[in-house]
Order: structure tokens, then sequence, then C-alpha cells
């Protein structure tokens, strides 16, 4: 008996099997109704919100309406399409409105209200948008040429925002102070226009380059008084200098870093070093803002040049051959590259020391030892980075990350040239610092130095003018030798003009800077109006440039942020515009937030780079003696010990004096080190879970798919090799062990467990001491094969099952009976049971469903509703069960296994007791069944016979329920979370029953299966359960031609109970109906296999949240919460499929 | 709202003609019955609040799987990548890429995208690749 039942098994795994495998079709059909057939799924939705609202509990009501405001919340967040967006906003807003008010009138109010308040912020946001500066422009530049070139204007607006905030703390806290309350002009020897310089101090000629009385303005350092306070309302200018010196440092930093770590967060990529560059080539390649047919041509070249060179480099990647010359090659570029920096630097600090001593030796210059300096400057700049490119090419990097190269090694040009030139200028400083000199001759010297150095960079504008980049880059690098004369010069000779001269100069290359700027490109506009490309890398750096430049000459110029800005504003139009009329955009763009951030980058190390000049020179140098609000003092940070001295109470000294002392700065300084330490091992573990993690993820999916594959194999081939074949189906069994129906335990009780199981665990069910006792029974003696005696055993069960029945279950005797009778039925069973089954119009009419169906052939149609319900039972409760088994001991007792699952089930659902009575009544008939085919296995009419008993069974059962519902409903809905609060709501069940059933025959018309989870996910648990099992009912449904939509809410009122079911009850009914279809015809379970897969991945996921949890035997409360945690991840599963 | 009569055609859109996928994305969001890939008003609000700023990445995501799955089978397979690689890189002899190209480039694709090995993209293999990418929000974006 057990062969054969097994072999039944086995085939009936088989054909699972294949039913799984046309699932894996199936499942992407079902995808795409998914998301193309909503429709159906809202309409079921708002169906059941409708009934949810019937009734009048608060809490409820209080429930729905939440959510229902969920919806309305999240709607946008949905790929749904307008209609049923729409459709569903409305049935949502007007259950929210119905329902809302009749709780409390303050809530009404209050939605009212934050309604208002929404429109409200909603206008001001349109209003703010207004507002922001130039978002129209970009968005236009954005449109046509795509987010590349938008993300240069749009970190160009960035930087005038920062230059905005700059200006501001500068212009309010010293500029404004000292004009309104500082010793007016001409008052102080700092500002008073010395009288040889008087006559000459109002030609454009003293004023272009910053002279005369703009040399004498508010504009620079110079200017500001040295008194401590200033105004009656006694402002301490030189304390606010300093601070704000310091706080735009602060701020700039700041916000940078903010900035940066906003981009990181916001792009994934950073985080994980996965690497999708064919995918993103691929899938995130177009720029859908594209809409200037010559850029989208552009764009589209560019593409393919990526997508080749991709190729390219993925087939020489596995070329080992090249690799070696590759990467020599690259050594050489690299040792080139270092050595050509190398040499430019040494180059710029032998002229710059040559001209100085010069200067210091010859009274006359000739025309080249003035321009010496910044004609070779301007020269490396303007070689090099052409150097770079070449050199580059030698390294056969692909082109974006040869662009950046190319950047970085640029700008390390760039700062090394500056640095070159201020250590050089420092040199001479201390040189200076040692002879000692006359204040007067000293001015002399330093400003015909600048002079020098301001001559000669007209002189090379206009020789850059085709190149703006490399010019603007002269500029700068010459405004910084400006900085470093400045500093040197105040600090060695202390001289007041000096300085202001040094400072002037300073701003003056800035402002020369923006000017000759604007007429550069307004100038090679004009020239080259071809001028393709539009190069954002270079422009970005520029933009870098020019902000270092503010950096570093803001604290010698208050004013300089306010230049910067109308600077920006020009830049802005003038780029815009530019674009806007002759360009298109690089082919090699840059795309947008990674390379901002990338942008911002270097944007930090300038910052840096910039600071610590200005740094250096506070610390280390003397302020000078007679002009600027720190004149007189040791050194420019005195101004803060002096306040905290003169101004502040004695114990505040005190303390800062404790406080930077090394007792306290040391330790400080440890503690940041440790943290820094801490933090990064942190990042550095995290990271590492990250990647176990993925990996985890990726092999349980791999392993899940090869595990379906195989198992589909397997089965296909069985079936038709033996279906007798005891020891194949063994072999099968193991092997599907990994399959979610026909997990170990299963397999273990008894190949056949099929039959037989139902019968153990309906006792079980029924009361747990109860089967114990009849565990003993059935399996006295019996330790391995538990099934031939429950078999025999059969009759005995019976017996002692319906007087086990507790009393209040009256409806489950009669469940029983029903039950029994159509298995007899079939077999002609004994009237009393007839009659009952006749007295239930519903199932009559079942039964004559059944047979059409079966005279079509199609005994897969076992599909019915009640068939339905059961498979799509299994898919939530079965999969936990296989996976406890598994988890415990694959070797573990069946009796156990029978005792603890009805414990919990009768935990979980105390309530539901009753149901699970008349359940196992049905099963009972099974093991007859399971007799039958053994003992006629062959005989085809036999089994036809049992496929009628089996379905009218079914039948039976899915209406069975009904009954003892309608009997005793308030009992039966309390308990259940979600369910329960699902269905309980209307309290009526029966109305509910024909509610969903109304839906299934809605569903059943449009003839797709709703896959409605992946929407549902804000749903309550509830929901999400009763969503988890109905679409695949409704799927199930869908495969099968259901001839009979009349017996549809029958059965359908089964679904509803199903949730709440027992897990072991569906794993028999699973097992039967798998085990029936066997024998009865293949292809029958192809539903079933669709669930499987399903559960099987799910299983896995599951087992890993609750390994822990599933150990020892299960306690209530975590059968109930694995419970829980199964619903919302074969929902997560589910969505992921959809 | 949403009758023929107020109906869109894919050549309407004058500024989207350099799209290359155009046609797919009218497809996308068209309801219409003849599958012609009109729009319906709503369509084109749907099709506007997909590609707006403030449309989620998942949103957009889904939609880019959509225009992608040429054949609407949900998921993306060696058919569907080979012309979408075809859509960008355009049908001209030159830019088209050969077969072992294309063949290779599929095979990377897979390699790095099918997180299962079922040999297809589907939508949360491509959500997930998608959700990395640092460009695609800022570029899955139409401004009229």
């Amino acid at each position: 008996m057990s062969t054969v039942s097994e072999s039944l098994d086995g085939s009936s795994r088989s054909l699972s099997a294949a039913r799984r495998h046309k699932s894996i079709r199936k499942t992407s059909r079902r995808i795409y109704s998914a998301y193309q057939d909503h429709q159906e799924g809202s309409s079921d939705e708002e169906d059941k919100v409708d009934e949810r609202v019937d009734s009048n509990d608060p809490e409820e009501m209080f429930q729905n309406i939440q959510y229902q405001k969920e919806i309305i919340a999240n709607i946008r967040t949905r790929p749904w399409p307008m209609r049923r967006k729409l459709k569903v906003l409305k049935q949502a807003r007007e259950t929210v409105l119905r329902y809302e008010g009749r709780l409390t009138r303050t809530r009404g109010y209050q939605t009212a209200g934050a309604d208002l308040l929404k429109k409200l912020s909603r206008l001001l946001y349109n209003i703010v948008v207004l507002f922001i500066p130039w978002e129209v422009r970009i968005k236009k530049i954005e449109s046509h040429f795509g987010s590349g070139v938008a993300s240069y204007f749009i970190f160009l607006r960035w930087l005038f925002g920062i230059n905005i905030v700059l200006t501001i703390m500068t212009g309010a806290f010293i500029v404004l102070p000292e004009l309104l309350a500082g010793a007016p002009f001409g008052t102080t020897r700092s500002k008073t226009i010395p009288k040889e310089h008087l006559s000459s101090a109002q030609d454009l000629d003293t004023i272009w380059s910053l002279g005369g009385y703009l040399q004498y303005s508010v504009l620079f350092y110079g200017y500001y008084g040295r008194v401590r306070k200033i105004g009656s309302a006694g402002y301490r200018l030189p304390l606010a200098y300093f601070l704000v010196g310091m706080a735009v440092f602060a701020y700039s930093f700041i916000i940078l870093l903010r900035k940066m770590a906003k981009n990181s967060r916001l792009s994934l990529a950073s985080a994980s070093d996965e690497s999708f560059t064919f995918c993103w080539r691929v899938f995130c390649a177009w720029d859908y803002l594209i809409g200037n047919p010559e850029a989208a041509e552009s764009k589209g070249a560019a593409i393919v040049n990526n997508i080749r060179e991709a190729i390219v480099e993925e087939q020489e990647k596995k070329k080992d051959t090249s690799l070696a010359v590759l990467i020599s090659l690259r050594i050489l570029a690299n040792i080139l590259v270092l050595l050509s920096l190398a040499g430019s630097i040494y180059i710029i600090y032998f002229v710059v020391d040559r001209s100085q001593r010069l200067e210091k030796e010859k009274p006359e210059l000739t025309l080249w030892e003035k321009n010496e300096v910044s004609v070779v400057v301007s020269l490396i700049t303007m070689i090099a980075p052409s150097a770079f490119e070449l050199v580059a090419q030698l390294e056969m990097y692909h082109p974006r990350t040869s662009l950046r190269f190319q950047l970085a090694r640029v700008l390390v040009l760039y700062l090394g040239n500056l640095y070159s030139l201020i250590i050089a200028l420092l040199d001479k400083v201390n040189s200076m610092s040692s002879a000692v000199q006359v204040s007067n001759s000293n001015w002399n010297e330093s400003s015909s130095f600048l002079a020098t150095i301001s001559h000669p960079e007209g002189n090379s504008l206009s020789t850059l003018m085709s190149d703006i980049s490399l010019s603007k880059n002269h500029n700068s690098t010459t405004a910084t030798i400006a900085t470093v004369l400045a500093v040197t010069s105040r600090s060695s000779s202390g001289d007041v003009y000096n300085q202001t001269a040094v400072f002037e100069k300073n701003t003056r290359q800035q402002d020369q800077c923006w000017e000759t700027y604007v007429g550069q490109v307004l100038l090679s506009d004009w020239i080259t109006p071809e001028y393709g490309e539009f190069k954002i890398a270079e422009n970005v750096l520029h933009l870098i440039y020019n902000q270092g430049m503010i950096w570093m000459g803001a604290f010698f110029s208050p004013c300089l942020p306010a230049f910067n800005v109308l600077k920006l504003i020009g830049l802005m139009y003038l780029r815009s515009w530019a674009v806007l009329t002759c360009n298109v955009p690089h082919q090699q763009v840059f795309r947008a937030s990674r390379s901002n951030n990338f942008y911002l980058a270097m944007l930090l190390f300038m910052l840096f780079l910039c600071m610590l000049p200005t740094i250096f020179a506070i610390v280390r140098y003397r302020p000078s003696q007679h002009c600027g609000p720190f004149s007189g003092q040791e050194k420019i940070y005195d101004i803060i010990s002096e306040t905290v001295a003169t101004d502040f109470p004695v114990w505040f000294s005190k303390v800062i004096s404790y406080i930077t002392s090394p007792v306290v700065v040391l330790p400080a300084l440890l503690l940041l080190f440790m943290l820094i330490y801490y933090l990064q091992s942190i990042a550095r573990s995290l990271k590492f879970t990250n990647n176990q993690l993925r990996m985890q993820l990726q092999t349980e999916r791999t392993e899940d798919k090869k595990k379906v594959f195989q198992l589909a194999a397997a089965r296909l081939q069985i079936p038709e090799a033996a279906a007798d074949k005891k020891s194949d189906h063994e072999e099968s069994n193991i092997a599907s062990q990994e399959s979610s129906n026909h997990t170990p335990s299963p397999c273990q009780n008894s190949s056949t467990t099929n039959f037989e199981s139902p019968v153990h665990r309906g006792n079980c069910i029924r009361t747990i001491t109860k089967s114990v006792s009849r565990g003993d029974l059935n399996r006295g003696g019996v330790a391995g094969s538990i099934r031939s005696p429950a078999v025999t055993v059969l009759p005995k069960h019976w017996l002692e099952h319906i007087p086990n029945r507790p009393p209040p279950f009256l409806g489950g005797p009669s469940g029983t009976c029903r039950s029994k009778s159509y298995h007899h039925m079939v077999y002609n069973s004994p009237p009393h049971c007839s009659d009952s089954i006749h007295s239930d119009p519903l199932c009559r009419k079942t039964v004559h469903s059944v047979h059409p169906v079966e005279a079509a052939g199609i005994i897969t149609a076992q599909s019915y509703r009640g068939r339905r319900g059961h498979t799509t039972r299994y898919v939530i409760v079965n999969e936990h069960e296989p996976r406890k088994k598994l988890l415990r001991s694959a070797t573990r007792v069946p009796r156990h296994y029978f005792m603890e699952e009805p414990t919990e089930i009768m935990e979980l659902y105390p309530r539901n007791v009753r149901r699970y009575t008349p359940r196992n009544a049905h099963s009972k008939p099974r093991p007859h069944q399971s007799h039958a085919s053994q003992q006629h296995p062959s005989e085809e009419d036999e089994e036809e016979d049992q496929g009628k008993g089996r379905r009218k069974m079914s039948l039976g059962k899915s209406h069975r329920p009904r009954s003892p519902s309608n009997l005793q409903q308030p009992a039966h809905f309390y308990i259940g979370d979600r369910l329960e609060t699902y269905i309980t709501i209307s309290k009526e069940n029966h109305t509910a029953q024909g509610r969903y059933g109304a839906q299934d025959v809605d569903e059943e018309e449009n003839g797709v299966g709703e896959i409605a989870c992946g929407d549902e996910e804000s749903h309550s648990e509830s929901q999400a359960n009763v969503r988890v099992v109905d679409p695949l009912l409704l799927q199930t449904r869908c495969h099968i031609h259901s001839p009979r939509r009349q017996y549809l809410p029958q059965t359908r009122a089964r679904h509803v109970e199903p949730h709440v079911k027992s897990k072991s009850k569906q794993k028999l009914e699973n097992v039967q109906t798998e085990s029936d279809s066997a024998s009865l015809a293949s292809s029958s379970d192809q539903q079933n296999s669709s669930n499987d897969q399903y559960i099987q991945v799910i299983h896995n996921k599951e087992r890993y949240l609750k390994s822990g949890a599933r150990q020892g035997q299960m306690a209530k409360k975590k059968s109930k919460t694995s419970f829980d945690l199964k619903i919302t991840e074969s929902n997560d599963l589910v969505c992921s499929n959809v | 709202m949403g009758t023929t009569a107020s109906q869109l055609s894919k050549e309407s859109l004058s500024e989207y003609q350099s799209n290359p996928f155009k046609e797919r994305i009218c497809q996308v969001f068209s309801t219409s019955e003849q599958k012609d890939g009109s729009l319906t008003f709503e369509d084109f609000l749907d099709l506007l609040s997909a590609f707006s700023d403030s449309a989620t990445l998942e949103i957009k995501s889904h939609y880019a799987f959509r225009i992608f799955d040429f054949d609407d089978d949900g998921t993306l397979d060696c058919a569907d990548l080979e012309k979408l690689v075809n859509c960008l890189t355009g049908e001209t002899n030159d830019a088209k890429l050969s077969s072992t190209e294309m063949k290779q480039l599929i095979s990377n694709i897979l390699e790095e995208s099918d997180i299962d090995k079922d040999g297809t993209v589907n939508l949360s293999e491509f959500q997930h690749v998608i959700s990395r990418s640092p460009d695609f929000v800022s570029s899955f974006k139409i401004v009229l």
C-alpha cells in the first residue's frame, strides 16, 4: 500500500513539478497583468473598503479612515494609470469624508484644515519656485542639452548662493559698520591718500588698477581702523573682522561637506561597490531631457562610443598579454606626468626667485625680466594640459576616467604652480625680513614688483585670449602671487601703503579677472561662433578656481565675495546665452549627480588649499603697523586673547587659558582621533556586513531558482519514465525536500502522507490532548511508516472524532457527515449522508458543477473554487510548515509534528477550532479514497470516481464551513488578527462572504488574475493577508476555465475563511490535491505549482528571519509572529515578482 | 476627459521627436484600445507625472522598465535588450553594433543584473540596478 501511495505521491510531485515549470512562464504573464489590470484589483479593494465601513465601531472606523488616508498619501508613489488613481482617490476621500465626521467633529475640521494647509503650501511652493534664480533658464538648458550641461549651471548657481552668504557675512559685519560708524575718509593716516599720489588718484589708469581712491576704500583691509570699539554702540570691529574671516571658512566647509554628504546619500552608488557599468550604460544612458535634435545626435553618438568602449574594454580585459603592456604604459604615463609636474613647479620657483633677485639688484628691468614670471607661468599652464592629454592617450583609459585623470592632473599642476610661487615668495619674505630696510624704499620696491606682475599679465592676456580656460587660470595664479606678495611685503616691512597696495593688487586681480573673463568669453564667442562642445568639466574647473581665489582673498579684501557674486551673475547669463545660441553638449559629458560630487570634492580640496596660505599668514606673520584693524598687534589672532583678557570677567579668561592649555587640548585631540578611528571601523564593518548580506541574498535566490529547476526537471522525467518505481520516487522525494510542499516532514511521514496525514491532523486540531492519544494509537509500534496504520485505523479515528468533538461544534459533526457523504456518494454512500448533502442546496450545486468539467475531460479542473481555495491556502500556510520541520530536524517524529501544529493553530485561532473540525471530517474520507486507489490503482474508473469524490469533497468543504459559521458566527471572528479584522468588520459572515463571492465573479469575468499585493503594501496586515491569498486564487482560477460562476460566492466564502485556517489543514489539503491530481490526471496542479514557487522563495527568506525563533517549541506568540511574518513576506515576494 | 476626441497621437509631441524611445513611451502610457500609442489627456498626465521631478525612483524605474520591455512580457529578455541597444545606437550601419558585440554586451548586462540567473532581467532586478545609478533620476525627466 505504501509503495503505491508513494508512487502516487511521486507522480503527483512530478506533475506538480511540471506545473511549476509552466508556472514560471505564467508568473511572467501575471506580472504584466498585475500592472496592466489594476482596475480589477482596485474595484475589489474598494468593495472591501465599503464593506469595512459598514460597521459602526469607532475603532474600526478609525482604522479604516487611517487606511484610507494612507491610500491618499501614498497614491502618488504608485505606478497606476491616472484613471485608477482618480478612482481610488475619490473613493478614499469619500469614505474619509463620510465617516470621519461621524467619529468626531474636530477630526473633520482638522482634516479640512490640513487640506487647506496643503493647498496653501503647494501654492507657496509654486511661488517660491518663481524666485529661485535662473530656474527657468536652467530648465530650458536642461530640456535642450540634458542634465549634464545643466549640472554646470546648477553648480554655478550653488556657488552663487554660497557667495551671497559670504557677501552678507562680510557686508553686514565688516563693511557696513565701518562705513556707518568708522572714522570717515581722510581722518586717519590709513584713510588718506598720500600727497604724492593725490594728483594721480583720479586718473583712469590708477582707478583701473584699483589705485587711488579705490585703494583707500572699504574694499581693502588697509582701510579699516584699529579702534577697538566704534560707534555709540561700541561695535568691536577688529574682533568682528577676525571672526568673520574665520566664519567664512567655517561656513564654506560646512556647506560643502553637507552638500557632499547629501549627494552621496542620494546616490547609493558610493555606498556599495557593485559595478553595473554595462547596465547603466544601457539602461540609464539616454537623457530623457534632451529635446534638441543636435544634442540628441551627439548624445546618441556618445552613447554608442560609450557602449563600444565598454565592450572593447571587456574584451581586452580577457587578454592577459595586453594587460602587462597596459600597466607598464600607465606607469610610464604617470611617471611622465609627475616629471612634467615637478619640472613645471621647479621652473616657476626658479623664475620667481630669479625675478626677485633681479628686482633687488637692478634698478631698471628689461621687458623680458619684467614679464618673465607671468610668461613662464602662462606658458606652463598652456602647454602642460595638452601634454597631459597626450600622455593620457598612452594610458588607454576609458574616456570618462581619462577625463577625470586629466582634470585632476591639471588641478595638481595649477596648485603646484601656485604653491611654488608662494614658497618662493615666502623665501623672499624671509630674506627681506632679515635685511632691514627703510619702509619707504621697501614700499617702492614691492610696488614695482607688483607692477611687474600686473603689467605683463595684461600682455599675456591678449596672447591667451584664444583659450579661455588657460588665461583664466593664469589670472588666478597671478592673483595668488599678489596675495602672497601682500603677505610678504606687509610682514616684512610693516609699511601701510605697501600692504594696501598689495591687497589692492589682489582685488584688482580678481576684478580684472572678472572683466577680462567676460571680455574673453564674448570675444571668443564672436571670433569662433562655431565653438562646438561645451566643456563642462573645464568650465567647472574654472569656477572652482575662481572660488578658491575668493576664499583666499576674502580675509584681506572683505568685498571680494560681493565682486564674485557679480561675476557669477555675469557668467551665468553669458554662459547660458552661449550655450543656447551656439553650443552643443560635450560628447563625454559628466553626468549630473555623480560629477557634481566630483566637482565638490575638487572644490573642497581647493578650499583647503586656499585656506592654508591665509591661515599661515594670520598665524605666522605680524600685521602691518599702520593700517588695518590689527595694526599694532603682534599677531592677528591676538585680538581674541586681548578681547578675552580685557572685556570678559577674570574667570572666563582663566577658563579659556585652561581650555587652550595642552592639558585639555592634547586629550581632546586624542579623543578626536579615537572617535575618527571608531567611526571608521564601524563604517568598515558595516560595509562588510553589507557585502555579506548581498552575497547571501544572491546565493539564496540563485539556490532557490536552481532548486526549482532541478525539481521541475526531475519531475518531468519521472512521471513519464516510471510512475511505479518506488526508489525513483523516493529519490525525487529527497530532491523535492527542498520544494515547499514536499518538505521533509511529509515525505518522512510517508510518501502517501497525503491521504493519511489529514486524519491525524484533523484529530490533532480538534483537541490537543486527543491528538496525542490518537497519535499513539496510530503510531503504536509503527515507528517508520505511520500511514499504513493510519489508513487501517481510519474507522477508529472516525469514531473517535465524533465523540471527541466539543459540544458547541454542532456544525462540525454535521460537516463531517456531509463530507463523508460526499465521499460515499461516489461510492454509493450511506443514505443519511446523502440526506445531509441534499439538505444543503449549495452542496448539490457544487456536485453538479463538478460533472460537466469531468465530462469535458479536464480533470484538472479540480480547480473549482473550493479547490482553489485550498490551493491558495497552502500558499500562505503551507510554506511555513515544511520549513519549520526542516529547521528542527529532518528526523522528527511524525507524532510531534502533528501535535505541534495543531497546538499552534489552536492557540492562534482558538475560535476557529470549529472550523477545523468540519475540515477534518472532510479529510477523513480521504483515507477511504486512498484506500480505494491503492486497492485498485490501475482502474481508471475507480480513480475517476475518486476524483469525483474528491472534488465533491472539496466542494463540500468549501461550503461546509459556512454552515458552522452561520451557526456561531460571533465566536468565529474575534480572534484572528488580520482575517478577523478584515472580515469581522461586517459582523455578518454571510454578507462578507457574499461580497467576496461577488468580487470573485467580477474578477472571473475579467478573466484576469489579480496580484494586488504589490499595490497593497501599505495596507494593514489583515488586508495583506487577504490579498496574498486572493491573487493566487484568482490566478489559479484564471487558468482554469471555470464553468460555474454562480457557485463562486459559496466557494468564495471559503476563501474568506481560509486565511484563518490552520496550517496543518492546508497542508493536508495540499497534499491531497497533489496526490489526487497525480492519480487523476496530469497537469492538474499547475496552479498549485505556481503557488509552490512562491512558497519556496518565501521559505528561504523566512528561514533566515526566524530560524532563531523556530527552535524549540513554538510558543504561541512565536507561531503567531511567524505567521505574520510569513504573510508579510509572501506579500513582499509577490510584490517583487509583480 | 479621456474621450477619443482629445487623444494625442505620438506625432504631436514635436519636442520629443529626438527621443529614441518615443514610441515605447507612448505605448506604455497609452490606454487606447487600438494599441496605437495615442494618448488621452489622462495618459498624458500619467506620462508627465512619471517624468516629473517629484516622481519617486520607484515609479520612474517602473516605467523605465516597461518602456524597455518591448514585448510586454514582464521581463527584459535578450530580444528586449537587443532592441533597446539598437534604439540607443540607431539603425545606421556604422553606429549599429555587430552581432558579436551585441552578444557580448547582452551577456555582460545579464551578468551584472541578473541576480537569479534566469537569463532575463525582471523588474526587481532592474530596479536594483537602477537605484544604484547616480544619474538615472536626474535624467529620467522631461521638461517641456
